[in-house]
């Protein structure tokens, strides 16, 4: 069924970090910890989700002339929203995440899939999409955020977990440069398993 | 349908609803949430407080006194609206650097009340440093117990290690004043040289002499009340005060603002 292809594609086999590279940036600054990266993926769920919904409901009526403005504007509007919500009751974490909330505007994954899908395909389909490509970017985070978390600072969630064993804490797990590297072992990984998204 | 979707008219028309819409939208939310968002600011100025008393399970409310300075005197402001002005002089910077005079200043209630908190303000490589310095008095001088940093923008790693506690850790048992009476406490390249001063970062040397001009200028506004204090309560007795045993030749930083007295 094309819905369920729809959720799945950009979960692994089309995913937005891993496969198309895009929101690169902010999955290097917000993985330091499990919490930040699991509020941000959630983040961007949201915005993806809506500003897909927004405009595949406004597609007949937006001007193409100006089409990548109204766009900004929604997409503006929803992380503002966000931005707002956390402000008000998650303090600590807006505190963690700063400019990158506001930077979510510059994600390609948004504004790439609004204008790839959304302004084509129906609402309900526009909603999933934006779903499905908001859970791929945050599946990322998180899976960078846990090595980085666990072996940079030996706990997950703040929880204690390694240094019992005594570990010593990595601290070259904390610097971004290893979010690269993990990101990149992803890509090797998922490479390997899926043959045809290798470059020949 | 007839309209002509790319003709000027349809745009504008298009645009102003728009930008009404949203711009409505978003002004609702925001002075909706505005309380929620100011109680938050305002706990975090009361948290950081309490961790630079190094007290940070304990209730602002019922151990601190919020004080200004006003004229070398500290005055407990005891009304909601004072205290509220206190905290926003803290949340605006600019304010707070240039203030001379009903300076903010916080005193722990217990162990003798010889416990202050100073909020401190400067700038950084990047863009501003701010924090809070909790001092207690000696006999003869005066002792950091505790800092708080935090930094808007300095780099990852380097100069953003302000903020972390291992370097804040090192700042506490520092005494300000040196035997000649300057103020000596600073972060200090190369590595400490006596025991006033704490090692600097290694590649934030930027953000580091931030930090000791932030010290020294910020604790220097409130110096001749840290100093009247300590000399009043050991050294001697009446009105001998008047900083004497503190050279005359103007090595204090700043000048003290109760001069007259």
């Amino acid at each position: 069924m094309k819905l369920s292809k729809n959720f799945t594609n950009p979960l692994a086999a089309n995913n937005p970090v891993i496969v198309q590279i895009l929101g690169i940036c902010s999955a290097l600054a917000v993985t330091v910890k499990l919490e930040p990266a699991f509020v941000m993926g959630l983040s961007v769920i949201f915005v993806t989700a809506f500003s897909n919904l927004i405009m595949s409901l406004m597609r007949n009526g937006v001007p193409s002339r100006i089409r990548i403005i109204v766009q900004l504007v929604v997409i503006a509007t929803l992380v503002i929203v966000v931005d707002q919500f956390l402000r008000a009751y998650m303090y600590d974490v807006s505190k963690q995440l700063s400019v990158y909330v506001g930077l979510i505007i510059t994600n390609c994954i948004v504004m790439g899939r609004v204008e790839a899908f959304a302004l084509g395909n129906k609402p309900w389909d526009s909603f999933v999409d934006g779903v499905a490509n908001g859970i791929g970017y945050a599946l990322i985070l998180v899976i960078v955020a846990f090595f980085r978390e666990l072996f940079g600072s030996g706990t997950l969630f703040g929880f204690d977990v390694l240094s019992r064993f005594g570990y010593v804490n990595n601290s070259l797990m904390l610097f971004p440069p290893m979010a690269l590297i993990i990101v990149g072992v992803i890509i090797w990984i998922h490479r390997s398993i899926n043959k045809d998204l290798q470059e020949k | 349908m007839a309209i002509n979707k790319n003709s000027n008219a349809y745009i504008i028309i298009y645009t102003v609803v728009m930008v009404e819409i949203v711009g409505d939208l978003l002004a609702f939310l925001a002075t909706s949430h505005q309380s929620n968002q100011d109680a938050n600011v305002l706990n975090d100025q009361k948290v950081s407080i309490m961790k630079a008393f190094g007290e940070a399970d304990a209730n602002f409310d019922e151990v601190v006194d919020v004080c200004r300075l006003t004229g070398g005197e500290l005055g407990v402001v005891a009304d909601e609206a004072g205290v509220q002005s206190v905290f926003d002089l803290l949340g605006n910077r600019k304010a707070l650097s240039e203030a001379e005079d009903g300076l903010p200043i916080f005193r722990m209630r217990k162990d003798d009340a010889t416990k202050y908190v100073l909020p401190i303000v400067g700038k950084g490589l990047w863009g501003d440093i701010w924090g809070y310095v909790a001092l207690q008095q000696t006999e003869d001088n005066v002792v950091i117990t505790g800092i708080v940093m935090d930094h808007a923008g300095e780099t990852p790693g380097l100069g953003a290690e302000i903020a972390t506690q291992t370097v804040q850790s090192k700042f506490a048992g520092k005494a300000l004043y040196n035997a000649e009476g300057e103020f000596a406490v600073r972060m200090q390249k190369g590595g400490a040289q006596n025991e006033h001063q704490v090692d600097a970062i290694t590649g934030g040397t930027k953000t580091c002499d931030g930090v000791n001009a932030m010290l020294e200028t910020s604790i220097g506004k409130y110096e001749s009340f840290l100093r009247a204090q300590e000399v009043e309560e050991f050294a001697c007795g009446d009105d001998c005060c008047d900083l004497a045993d503190y050279p005359a030749d103007g090595s204090a930083i700043v000048e003290p603002i109760n001069e007259e007295e």
